[in-house]
């Protein structure tokens, strides 16, 4: 795969306590020992600017392009060991071994000898890096949905000089906050009901010169990648355009009232927020008025989530009531008054009006009789069982997402974005809000969580943002996150393919399209660089430049592998480079203690585990195989959403493989640890160690 | 099942004499929480928020609770909403006096200022009435002589005949009462009603509810000054008409009674001295003090400095004595006649209620 | 009009903030006045709904800003003056002294000699970032000791350092600078000063945090056990016209989050929570729900009225009134968590604020407020604004 010969060097730093626990000459011998020619030089304290000098200058007269830098961990350093125009990979002599291994011992010069041949091997392997750049691309971006945070995403993208295709399938846009009759007042010291300003809004959207709105127009399919779509859109006839990235802000709709039965709905007196919202602009408001909060909300039975809104636009209804009729009296039921943050003061607000009673309760019954309605209402704070009656009871609904299959996403894996829980299409991440499993496309406000108008319009401009991003890394070739500014890519070598499907399918992010055949066609620009497609191969014909089937398979050969007589065992870790990696660097900071007989290789995701690697360890003698990585699970911390899910189902089977091959189940272990959990690390790596000395050696170690 | 009828009139009334923005209250349970009083079953005051709120008046109306409170703001202070609990309890309290009053438009006479006017012609008249059928009804000559003016007979016989005709119509009302706290808070199992009596009375005596309430030992004093002087001063009345039947009336200044009636005027004056201090300079702790608060403080006040300014007129022979002691004898009315619809009512009504409390086993 | 923007706080929103601008090919230059970057979350056990640790989404980003070129930052460093406008903002930076300069490599010898308790040399743990060590000035003694000064193999310790400044030039500034706790010595009625046991949430936090990184048992600072009995007083100071009037929307989830992670890992401890209303909206409940479903939680509605304080005996009674229950309760606890609020953190520089003390959204042109010195918000949420903020510093 190289055109030319690759000059490759090793700089080893003794500091740090990596001198005084290995023999470096011994090291250096190995290393020479196992890559031939190989320049080596050595430095008290390589980072200081004396050692960073002597680096400088021993790469340009051994002309290095390839370097591996036996030294701390990646993770530290990292801009005093980046080296212009030269591949660097790092050995972690101090975090994971010297820091956390007997010093002067035999084991741990063998250990930091095989890690060092590890890396030689993978710098020998690996080919050069050359970015995904398509020839165009397009920077225009989509928004489908002129909600309020569609509108403001537009508004926001165009203001940093992007031009935005805004598509509403509806005549008018501003969507559900277009339609309020009044807004309850946003932040602190706000003390009275607001005109909505949505037509404001609009306006500035309609007069941009950036942005090309289309109305009543739906989207007939959104094809390619980020950088490129393809969108067919139809309003009278058929347009298609060309843009780089999508935010998806198609907004909700209310809960399914014929549903809501045992709350009375279907009787004339009972309406929803969304009707009374309607209602109060042109009907006479009666004189009494209940609403019941969370109907339908935060039940098992319909809508187990909460709604967030509902409660001030109860309040906030409240006030029209009084407003409409002002002998009127409103009587409020709530399970939980959830005004957070300032809204607190809105809800006092709506408390000063003293013909707005409230109580906490669960509505029993509804029941319209003798020209009114009957609300029981058990465990209320005035006794334990009470009937109100009033002439109109409105029923507090909660939000339901729109469905995301009318963006007629032409992906393998399905035409909507991919929902985590409870149909919303969100990251299910923290600390990464707007992410969606679909490359390029962010969705922003209701349709992603629950949530107001003030929410709703940093949401908007919040997923503009990463859609500006993402055409932005197109261009650089890069990938988004997780791995920002990563610029490999998965390559394919077709002629091996067997159609398999097993990357379409098992990929996260919809990477993969497939032809009538089921032949694979990747989309590149999608790709987040996971590889749990180098891991779903079992034909082996995908590999990024630098983390491939070989590169991989090299490194597993390279380590010395004892033969049975000197029990001394060695244990492959596979360990995910998100969240274990740092989780041992810790250990090593902390000076824990872990068995010398691991060796440790870095993948980018559990998932990206390929089964030949497995194979290739057990029969190159090494006694079990460990992978750790992140916590699967609804509560996933996987970076890359299933990867470890994959894994745990892939090991599963690979046991059964290990069982026909008349080997210990045991030899391959799967484990999880939160990337705080290093003492826990250290636990799983030692007990996994003494856990395969007591099984005894590999019975294909001398053959 | 209960069906509510919340009733707005109500709670804005109690909103207005409370001075409490009411209806803000959240919930939240922390007056129940810091008050001392409250007992650990169903305590108090946020539950009386809430039907304060919904302007539930019959829960309200026959609460034994109210009663136990002593008004000592440690729940107003503390409150996150600032909805000033103690101050409802307080116009709930006042409210009650004008639900039982029997006849209701006693009530209604002395809670609305609109209507002192009345309330002061009422006893002007009656009384001159009862000179007029004396044949007292003009300004004596000679040396101030008192019962010149207002014959001992006519003015201990007509006064005692009107004070029990109405103590007897205010007596229905506190029965209704009894019998709505019975309703309210039924008894499980009580104590012997004679035994609850003595519990109160020396509840009562020693004031030992006020103790109760954190860290304000001044208005326990202050209410114990009131309270003895108080006392004191009925002691001496009676004997005054006992010495009025015995003939040795007026009492000299250096008879033992005379010297008690003194003191406990000082008493009184010192303790109404403190509690409007107290309620000028501690709003936050002692609420707005309404109009029954007020003109309870002021007849108090009107009553003692009368008497000992009629005193004075009678040793020291002032032409306007007359007139100063027809002023006493008015202050006389609404300390005493009044008492039953007026805040002084808490004696009839407050005892009732800790009787009924202790009968329960509610403390 | 200089293209770079300058981001003021280095928690979760402004490193958000810097690292989004820059994966967008913007300059950014990022600071933070602690020697660490992270903020409040990199001293966190975990977030809400998911249990996980805030570590793995900082990782990720201290893996953005190592890998991209185009952000530069600088901690233990504050703005001591704004001068200029829209498009030039001049910018003098104060940074503070950490003495320990950039030789140093964390190899922890200076840590190892420091004779002072806590050390003076100093790294929060093994994911701290910079990963370089710290030497607190208020704790050292300086060259009267000096141990450190001679282990030190890269010559990195300058026990003598002093507080420099650095001059910049940048067109938009993003305000993030987060918030403090409130003030729990003013709660008196919670004895928090006199009762060791009387924790914040944030204490609490950090004692959670505590058992991960060392490996052992959650115990009660007083005598060192395992508390039997925890309580968590919700709205403590929060809600409250006499403290922060406002709702901190995330002390609910804080709690209930905290109470859960017992309930996981110590079957024995009993919580209890106390609330006046249960704020934890959208698809949070969840939590509530597998809090509940523990069965090992209880929830109570009622604000506790005070902490009984006895001068010499252990055990916290609480006061409080169960209001659905109807009853009045003086329970005892090994331990209570004081669900505190948020407050803004301010910059030295007059902006516009609300009656909170909150930053207003509208402020100078080019200067914009995100996140939790706008109004109290939960991570998520903080996250949302920092990115919706770096758009807003693209405008044209």
């Amino acid at each position: 795969m190289m055109a030319e010969k690759k000059h490759m060097a090793l700089a080893l730093c003794s500091g740090c306590g990596i001198g005084a626990a290995l023999d470096t000459d011994k090291l250096t011998a190995a290393a020479t020992g196992f890559a031939g020619n190989l320049p080596c030089m050595q430095h008290e304290a390589l980072c200081s600017e004396s050692g960073l000098d002597v680096l400088h200058r021993f790469t340009k007269e051994h002309e290095v392009d390839h370097l591996a830098i036996a030294a701390c961990s990646p993770r530290v350093k990292s801009e005093e060991f980046s080296l212009t125009g030269i591949y660097v990979e790092r050995i972690n002599l101090r975090e994971q071994v010297a820091w956390v291994m007997e010093p002067g011992e035999e084991d741990t010069q063998m250990c930091a000898e095989d890690q060092t041949r590890m890396a030689l091997a993978r710098l020998h392997s690996i080919s050069e890096i050359r970015p995904y750049v398509p020839d165009h691309v397009n920077r225009d971006i989509l928004v489908v949905g002129g909600g309020i945070a569609g509108l403001t995403a537009a508004r926001e993208g165009a203001e940093a000089g992007y031009t935005i295709h805004l598509v509403e399938k509806r005549k008018i846009p501003g969507g559900y906050a277009g339609r309020l009759y009044k807004l309850s007042p946003e932040g602190a010291g706000r003390n009275t009901l607001s005109e909505p300003d949505i037509q404001e809004l609009v306006r500035e959207v309609q007069e941009n010169p950036n942005i090309n709105l289309h109305l009543e127009t739906t989207i007939q399919s959104i094809s390619g990648e980020p950088g490129n779509f393809t969108v067919r859109l139809q309003h009278e006839k058929e347009q298609t355009i060309g843009v780089g990235a999508v935010v998806v802000s198609t907004g909700w709709k209310p809960y399914d009232t014929n549903r809501l039965g045992h709350l009375g709905y279907g009787a004339s007196r009972v309406k929803t927020l969304e009707e009374f919202e309607q209602y109060v602009r042109t009907d006479a408001v009666p004189g009494r008025v209940l609403f019941i909060l969370c109907a339908g909300s935060r039940d098992k039975e319909h809508l187990p989530y909460c709604s967030s809104y509902c409660c001030s636009a109860s309040l906030k209804q409240a006030l029209y009531v009084r407003e409409k009729n002002p002998d009127a009296e409103v009587y409020i039921v709530y399970r939980d008054i959830r005004t957070v943050g300032f809204q607190e003061e809105f809800y006092k607000m709506v408390q000063a009006d003293d013909a707005i009673l409230m109580t906490k309760g669960s509505v029993e019954s509804v029941r319209e009789e003798h020209g009114e309605v009957r609300v029981v209402v058990k465990d209320s704070l005035i006794a334990n069982e009470v009937t109100i009656a009033a002439d109109m009871v409105v029923l507090a609904t909660g939000m339901v997402p729109n469905s995301t299959i009318d963006l007629q996403l032409q992906y393998r894996q399905g035409s909507g974005l991919p929902e985590i829980e409870y149909d919303f299409s969100d990251s299910h991440f923290i600390c990464f809000p707007y992410e969606t499993r679909r490359t390029g496309i962010y969705a922003a406000g209701t349709v992603r969580a629950p949530m107001d108008i003030e929410q709703s319009r940093e949401d908007g401009a919040g997923a503009m943002m990463k859609a500006i991003q993402s055409v932005e890394s197109v261009k650089r070739g890069e990938a988004v996150h997780p791995r920002s500014g990563d610029m490999t890519f998965p390559e394919l070598f077709m002629e091996r393919c067997t159609d398999c499907k097993r990357c379409t399918e098992e990929c996260p992010f919809g990477m993969y399209d497939e032809n009538e055949k089921g032949t694979p066609l990747p989309n590149p620009a999608r790709c987040r660089r996971c590889g749990i497609c180098v891991g779903s191969c079992p034909e082996r014909v995908i590999g990024f430049a630098d983390y491939d089937i070989n590169s991989i398979s090299a490194m597993i050969k390279a380590v010395d592998v004892p033969d049975e007589f000197e029990e001394k065992p060695r244990i492959l870790l596979f360990i995910c480079e998100n969240d274990a990696y740092p989780a041992l660097d810790a250990a090593g900071v902390s000076r824990l203690r872990i068995s010398p007989f691991v060796r440790v290789i870095p993948v980018r995701c559990l998932g990206s585990i390929n089964k030949v690697w497995i194979s290739d360890a057990l029969a190159h003698g090494y006694d079990g195989v460990l992978q750790i990585g992140c916590k699967p699970g609804d509560d996933y911390q996987c970076h890359f959403i299933h990867g470890s899910e994959l894994t745990k189902k892939r090991g599963e089977n690979l046991q059964e493989t290990l069982e026909t091959m008349m080997l210990e189940p045991e030899r391959i272990r799967t484990q999880f640890v939160e990337i705080t959990e290093h003492h826990a690390i250290v636990s799983i790596i030692n007990a996994y160690v003494e856990e395969l000395e007591a099984i005894g050696p590999n019975p294909f170690k001398s053959m | 099942m209960e069906l509510i009828k919340p009733d707005i009139a109500f709670k804005r009334e109690l909103s207005r004499l409370s001075g409490s923005q009411l209806n803000q209250c959240m919930q939240c349970g922390n007056c129940s929480a810091v008050c001392s009083l409250a007992p650990a079953e169903r305590p108090f005051p946020r539950k009386e928020m809430i039907w304060s709120a919904w302007g539930i008046r019959e829960k309200l109306m026959g609460n034994v609770d109210v009663w136990l409170c002593h008004q000592c703001g440690d729940c107003s202070t503390s409150c996150p909403r600032d909805v000033k609990p103690a101050d409802v309890i307080a116009a709930v309290r006042q409210q009650t006096y004008l639900h039982y009053a029997r006849p209701h438009w006693m009530g209604k006479l002395l809670s609305d200022p609109a209507w002192l006017p009345v309330a002061i012609a009422l006893p002007v008249v009656v009384i001159v009435v009862i000179l007029m059928l004396a044949g007292t009804f003009r300004i004596p000559e000679g040396p101030v002589d008192y019962s010149a003016f207002f014959p001992h007979g006519w003015l201990n016989g007509s006064i005692s005949v009107i004070t029990l005709f109405f103590y007897g119509l205010a007596f229905r009302g506190l029965r209704k009462f009894w019998q709505d706290m019975q309703q309210q808070f039924p008894a499980e199992t009580g104590q012997k009603r004679g035994l609850s009596l003595v519990m109160v009375l020396g509840e009562v005596l020693s004031h030992s509810s006020f103790s109760g309430c954190e860290g304000k030992p001044v208005r326990k004093i202050a209410h114990m000054m009131l309270f003895f002087g108080f006392g004191l001063l009925i002691l001496t009345t009676a004997y005054a008409i006992y010495a009025t039947i015995s003939h040795h009336y007026p009492l000299t200044l250096n008879n033992p009674f005379k010297m008690m009636a003194n003191l406990a005027s000082l008493m009184i004056f010192t303790g109404l001295g403190i509690m409007v201090s107290q309620r000028l300079l501690n709003r936050r702790v002692f609420g707005r003090s309404g109009y029954s608060d007020w003109l309870l403080l002021a007849s108090i006040g009107l009553l003692t400095l009368s008497g000992l300014v009629v005193e004075l007129a009678r040793f020291g022979n002032w032409t306007l004595a007359y007139h100063l002691y027809f002023f006493h004898l008015v202050c006389v009315w609404f300390v005493i006649i009044y008492l039953p619809y007026s805040k002084m009512g808490h004696i009839f009504f407050r005892t009732t209620a800790l009787i009924y409390a202790r009968r329960i086993g509610r403390k | 009009m200089n293209s770079t923007t300058l981001v003021i706080g280095g928690g979760i929103s402004g490193i958000t903030a810097a690292a989004e601008l820059a994966d967008a090919g913007r300059q950014v230059v990022l600071i933070e006045k602690e020697p660490y970057l992270g903020g409040h979350v990199a001293g966190f056990h975990n977030y809400f709904p998911k249990l996980c640790p805030p570590s793995c989404g900082l990782e990720i980003n201290y893996q953005r800003i190592r890998s991209n070129p185009r952000i530069s930052y600088y901690t233990g460093a504050r703005v001591t003056a704004i001068e200029g406008g829209y498009g030039h903002y001049e910018v003098t930076i104060t940074l503070e002294p950490r003495l320990i300069n950039n030789r140093c490599t964390s190899c922890g010898k200076c840590a190892g000699v420091c004779p002072e308790e806590p050390k003076a040399a100093y790294i929060p743990g093994g994911l701290a970032f910079p990963m370089k060590y710290t030497i607190q000035a208020d704790l050292c003694k300086k060259e009267a000791c000096g141990k450190c000064l001679e282990v030190c193999p890269y010559d990195a310790i300058q026990l003598d350092a002093c507080a420099a400044t650095v001059e910049i030039e940048v067109g938009k500034i993003i305000i993030a600078t987060g918030w403090s706790l409130y003030d729990a010595g003013r709660l008196e009625h919670y004895h928090y000063q006199q009762e060791q046991d009387v924790v914040t949430n944030l204490e609490f936090e950090h004692l959670l945090a505590a058992t991960t990184r060392e490996n052992r048992q959650l115990t009660r600072p007083s005598d060192g056990k395992v508390p039997a009995r925890i309580a968590f007083i919700q709205c403590a100071g929060s809600r409250d016209v006499n403290h922060l009037p406002y709702c901190s929307a995330v002390c609910c989830g804080v709690s209930i989050k905290h109470a859960l992670t017992l309930a996981e890992a110590y079957p024995d401890i009993a919580t209890e929570i106390f609330y006046i209303d249960i704020r934890l909206p959208g698809r949070n409940e969840k939590l509530l729900e597998r809090a509940k479903a523990t069965g090992r939680i209880k929830f109570t509605k009622g604000k506790v009225g005070r902490i009984i304080h006895h001068n010499n005996r252990s055990g916290l009674t609480l006061e409080v009134e169960d209001v659905m229950a109807g009853g009045k309760r003086y329970d005892a606890f090994d331990m209570v968590v004081l669900a505190m609020g948020m407050t803004p953190n301010h910059i030295d520089k007059d902006l516009a604020v609300n009656m909170y003390g909150f930053y207003l959204e509208g402020q100078p042109s080019g200067i914009i407020t995100a996140s939790s010195c706008k109004r109290p918000m939960d991570v998520s949420s903080s996250v949302k604004d920092a990115t919706a903020a770096a758009l807003k510093t693209m405008r044209r």
